[in-house]
């Protein structure tokens, strides 16, 4: 997994390539929760590269979710593929997380 | 007609058959089916002597072939064989090539054996190719002259050595017609074939070997519908498996999963397909993990390629438990997971072993 980051509109893009499964998912949490608590609290997370899902990367996602609300901040996905798109569907995690299909959207759906 | 006890061949320390005891009545056929390598070309070619057995005995209507006084040559017109790739004489037309051993071996006349020649010929539908040289003919009308020749010594039994293998696929139809018409009109013989419908179809009697042995016998029913043992259900339902042998929580994902990528590319399943094996896999182990300090895990994948199934099982020792049962999950997002990608979920104790199954969903495949 690789883990890229910009600062566009206020917000924070997160670029991540690759898989995002029980190896690589503790990395991820811990890079997001350091992004978050140095004020990162708008944040796009930019799915157009990662290949793979699995369940410890939802746990990731989720806890970022819960860091960026405790702080009032907010996040969408981007550019969700069709293979990682349905695990989300599979534990009915998709109305939970904001999707849109382009990084410019998702900075749109921010504002 | 035939009986054969005891049969080894060794080549070397190589043992490529061993104990093989069975009987082939007269008017009977016998299909010899197996994967590749497990003795069933070394059987007929040690009925026909072309191989010498190591140990055990051939009696032929009560005749030992083994026996040094027995006359080979007069054994060989009693039991002829096809090859799979043909064995014709070159330089000989279609119409030599059935007449030479008829006039040489039998001391018919060539007007005779010229007579019968064409006879065999109109019967495999090749009259018209006597003049022709092999290399004028298709595979297909080679292997039907093979044939041809093969009946114009008037054999008692016919031994077929997968006579189809070295031909393409236009052309297997033709021959195996000729071989049904022979099992038709009582022809004995013995076929070894990876032709599974027409082995089904042609037999009476099917043996199915395996690492040197006759594994399983039986009518074609049982093989090809009910087969009793379990190697001869994998073979019939073209099962493919892969194992792997997890015994540390340190396992290697990254290789684990290059080798199911692999094992997926080789059987030709769907991308899609891959992706969510990936994905069930790494979802057991996760959950296996906690008990992975003490048990040792093999996961199978096996896909049957004739019923287009696919199955994972997980086997692990220790004692009895099923660990997606186990309340002490921190959450249930792996267990959807997997139950999202499964059709049916099947634990059992076996054999002191916790063995769990799953059925992959075929809209998946």
């Amino acid at each position: 997994m690789d883990l890229q980051t910009k600062i566009e509109n206020n917000a924070i893009i997160v670029t991540i390539s690759g898989r995002l499964d029980a190896v690589t998912a503790p990395e991820y949490e811990k890079k997001i929760r350091e992004l978050i608590e140095s004020g990162n609290i708008y944040m796009v997370v930019d799915f157009e590269h990662l290949d793979y899902i699995s369940s410890a990367g939802l746990r990731g996602l989720l806890v970022m979710v819960k860091l960026l609300n405790a702080k009032g901040g907010r996040v969408c996905l981007a550019n969700v593929n069709e293979n990682v798109h349905s695990v989300f569907d599979m534990c009915g995690l998709t109305a939970l997380f904001k999707m849109e299909n382009s990084v410019a959207e998702a900075l749109a759906a921010l504002a | 007609m035939i009986k054969i006890e005891h049969l080894s061949k060794k080549f070397g320390d190589l043992i490529v058959m061993k104990d093989i005891t069975t009987e082939i009545k007269q008017g009977e056929v016998v299909s010899i089916i197996g994967p590749s390598g497990t003795g069933k070309s070394t059987l007929l070619r040690c009925l026909n002597l072309l191989e010498i057995p190591s140990a055990g005995s051939i009696h032929i209507n009560g005749i030992d072939i083994l026996d040094k006084n027995t006359d080979v040559a007069k054994i060989r017109q009693k039991m002829n064989m096809v090859f799979q790739s043909f064995n014709l004489f070159s330089h000989l037309s279609v119409l030599e090539n059935l007449t030479i051993g008829p006039i040489n071996l039998k001391g018919m006349s060539k007007q005779a054996a010229q007579a019968k020649a064409l006879e065999l010929l109109r019967l495999v539908g090749l009259a018209e190719k006597a003049d022709s040289y092999p290399d004028e003919l298709s595979g297909g009308q080679q292997q039907r002259v093979a044939i041809a020749r093969c009946m114009a010594m008037e054999p008692e039994i016919i031994l077929f050595d997968e006579p189809t293998s070295a031909l393409d696929p236009t052309m297997v139809r033709e021959v195996l017609s000729v071989i049904r018409r022979l099992a038709r009109e009582g022809m004995t013989m013995a076929i070894v074939t990876h032709e599974m419908d027409f082995a089904r179809d042609v037999s009476n009697r099917v043996l199915y070997m395996d690492e040197g042995i006759i594994y399983e016998e039986g009518p074609p029913e049982q093989i090809f519908d009910n087969p009793q043992k379990e190697k001869t259900r994998a073979f019939i339902n073209r099962i493919l498996s892969y194992t792997c042998r997890i015994s540390s929580p340190d396992y290697d994902l990254y290789a684990m999963n290059a080798e199911i990528e692999a094992f997926c590319e080789k059987q030709i399943l769907p991308k899609k397909t891959g992706y969510n094996l990936l994905l069930l896999v790494e979802e057991l182990l996760q959950i296996y993990r906690p008990f992975l300090y003490t048990v040792v895990l093999d996961i199978t994948i096996a896909y049957s390629e004739k019923k287009e199934r696919l199955e994972l099982i997980c086997e692990s020792t220790g004692e009895e438990l099923n660990p997606i049962d186990n309340e002490n999950l921190t959450d249930d997002l792996g267990l959807t997971i997997i139950r999202n990608l499964t059709e049916s979920i099947d634990y059992l104790r076996l054999n002191g072993k916790n063995r769990l199954q799953f059925l992959i969903k075929t809209n998946l495949l």
